[in-house]
């Protein structure tokens, strides 16, 4: 096992209903390594969400080893902050308090806690929207408030599951590389499933491909684009093109099976 | 000022004012026995020969409508939030609450009036009775209501098992109790009414039952024009609070 991962699991299993029931993940092995930007990419149900559940200690798997920073997984981590297709913002809080929601539950505000809020709002490009409440703000901003709810937490380790699916493309571009910039500045280590293959090979240094029944993981993708990386110019590199065909040959030949 | 003459209350005061002249024509000249159907003008006049009576008894059942109901209040959500997370409460009370539900409240009245005297803790206990169940199915359905991805991320962010009931689980459920309210008012008036008609020394449904007896028709519609003014107001002023609760958990 490599000392230096951030998540490590090895031959982790997950069955949903029973002895025959779905095979959800079939001995799924993969690492993630420290400050490591990481895709999970795949067919609708081929298990990259219940994947994620099982790193974020949301759902209990059933045998191989699953670690988070050299800890073996058995609930959720004050390490980790999660970020969901569904905005978790709650709609009697306003944009700051939403904000300071995971501080609040875990007890962690310092006394620093209203400059890093102003900072966070900064940031987030929410500057005077800190007293709005979520209905008040388009689906891109409440996404971007609650990714700025986990990252006020301060985790070492971001999972995102599908967290700009429900986006339109341009507000997903424009968060594609505002979450670049926030991975950058913080170097957290990074899950993010999406269905979107232009998008993993954009934000990522590697990209897992899973298939479906059973979901097991097919390939392993090294993205070797260099950084910092930019819509209009890192698109348009030859190599950019070449991942893509290449993932959508993985992913077409997956589909046909 | 002009807010005041928009067209929808100016429908509604038209319409009802061609009601109550309709109806006092109907009576006029039909010749109908004041003890019948007295005219709305005889009520009116009636009202207001009997102001101070209608608001003495109006303050009683006021008093014992809104006991009851803030006994309700308090103790529906208790109960609902024993229910929701304790399995063996929600096997065992849950079903006796079904049960005492299904009993026709009215029924319970005089019993209760045996039990608890002629006083104001009779209609006080009718009242809540009323009230009660309202508010617990409401308060149930809207701990229910709580939308499940964000329980999954209150246990993602190692929330207390009150953290979550306190920030997510009763905001949430505030919308649901709050129309479960608007319910409840109206039937604990009912709930206290009802006890005065069975027995009471005072109370708007005493007045009722006493003008009814000596056959002054226009003392009776007037008390009951009092209860439903009653109702209306408590209604009214629900609704005015229920807006601080704007949310809608999705």
């Amino acid at each position: 096992m490599n000392g230096s991962a951030a998540i490590s699991l090895a031959g982790v299993t997950k069955r949903f209903g029973g002895d025959d029931g779905v095979l959800a993940l079939d001995r799924v092995s993969m690492d993630v390594a420290d400050a490591e930007f990481v895709s999970v990419i795949g067919p609708s149900g081929c298990g990259k969400s219940t994947l994620l559940r099982v790193i974020a200690g949301l759902i209990p798997y059933d045998s191989g080893d699953a670690n988070l920073l050299d800890r073996p997984i058995d609930g959720p981590s004050s390490a980790v902050g999660v970020v969901f297709q569904k905005a978790n913002l709650l709609p009697w809080r306003t944009v700051e308090r939403n904000l300071r929601l995971a501080v609040d539950i875990r007890g962690t505000a310092g006394a620093d806690l209203d400059a890093r809020l102003a900072g966070m709002l900064g940031m987030l490009g929410l500057k005077g929207f800190a007293s709005r409440y979520p209905h008040e703000l388009s689906g891109g901003m409440q996404q971007r408030v609650a990714i700025g709810q986990a990252l006020m937490a301060n985790p070492r380790v971001l999972l995102m599951d599908e967290p700009f699916g429900a986006l339109d493309a341009l507000t997903r571009d424009r968060l594609n590389v505002e979450l670049l910039h926030v991975w950058q500045a913080a170097r957290k280590t990074v899950v993010l499933v999406t269905h979107s293959i232009p998008e993993a090979i954009f934000l990522s240094d590697r990209v897992i491909v899973m298939s479906a029944r059973p979901g097991k993981i097919v390939e392993e993708l090294k993205i070797d684009l260099p950084r910092p990386r930019d819509p209009s110019t890192t698109r348009t590199l030859p190599q950019f093109g070449e991942y893509v065909v290449h993932l959508f040959d993985l992913m077409g030949v997956n589909a046909s099976e | 000022m002009k807010r005041w003459l928009n067209r929808g209350a100016l429908e509604a005061t038209l319409f009802f004012v061609a009601l109550g002249i309709l109806w006092e024509y109907a009576v006029r000249a039909g010749d109908i026995k004041a003890y019948l159907l007295p005219a709305p003008s005889d009520i009116l006049s009636e009202m207001w020969r009997s102001r101070t009576a209608l608001l003495e008894h109006g303050w009683v059942t006021l008093q014992e409508v809104l006991s009851g109901f803030a006994f309700a209040f308090v103790f529906s959500p208790i109960l609902a939030v024993m229910i929701f997370f304790v399995p063996v409460l929600r096997r065992t009370l849950y079903p006796l609450m079904i049960a005492l539900q299904s009993i026709p409240k009215v029924g319970l009245a005089p019993i209760v009036v045996v039990w608890f005297g002629y006083g104001l803790s009779s209609k006080v206990l009718m009242a809540f009775l009323f009230a009660f169940f309202p508010l617990l199915i409401a308060a149930l359905g809207g701990l229910k209501a709580t939308p499940e991805h964000l329980v999954e991320h209150f246990r993602a962010l190692r929330a207390s098992f009150w953290q979550t009931l306190v920030q997510l689980r009763l905001p949430s459920a505030m919308p649901a109790f709050i129309d479960g309210c608007k319910v409840a008012m109206p039937l604990a008036v009912i709930g206290a009414v009802v006890g005065e008609f069975i027995g009471s020394y005072e109370g708007l449904g005493n007045l009722v039952m006493v003008a009814s007896g000596s056959a002054n028709s226009s003392l009776t519609f007037a008390a009951l024009i009092a209860v439903t003014l009653l109702s209306l107001v408590l209604f009214w002023i629900i609704e005015v609070l229920g807006r601080l609760v704007w949310w809608q958990a999705r």
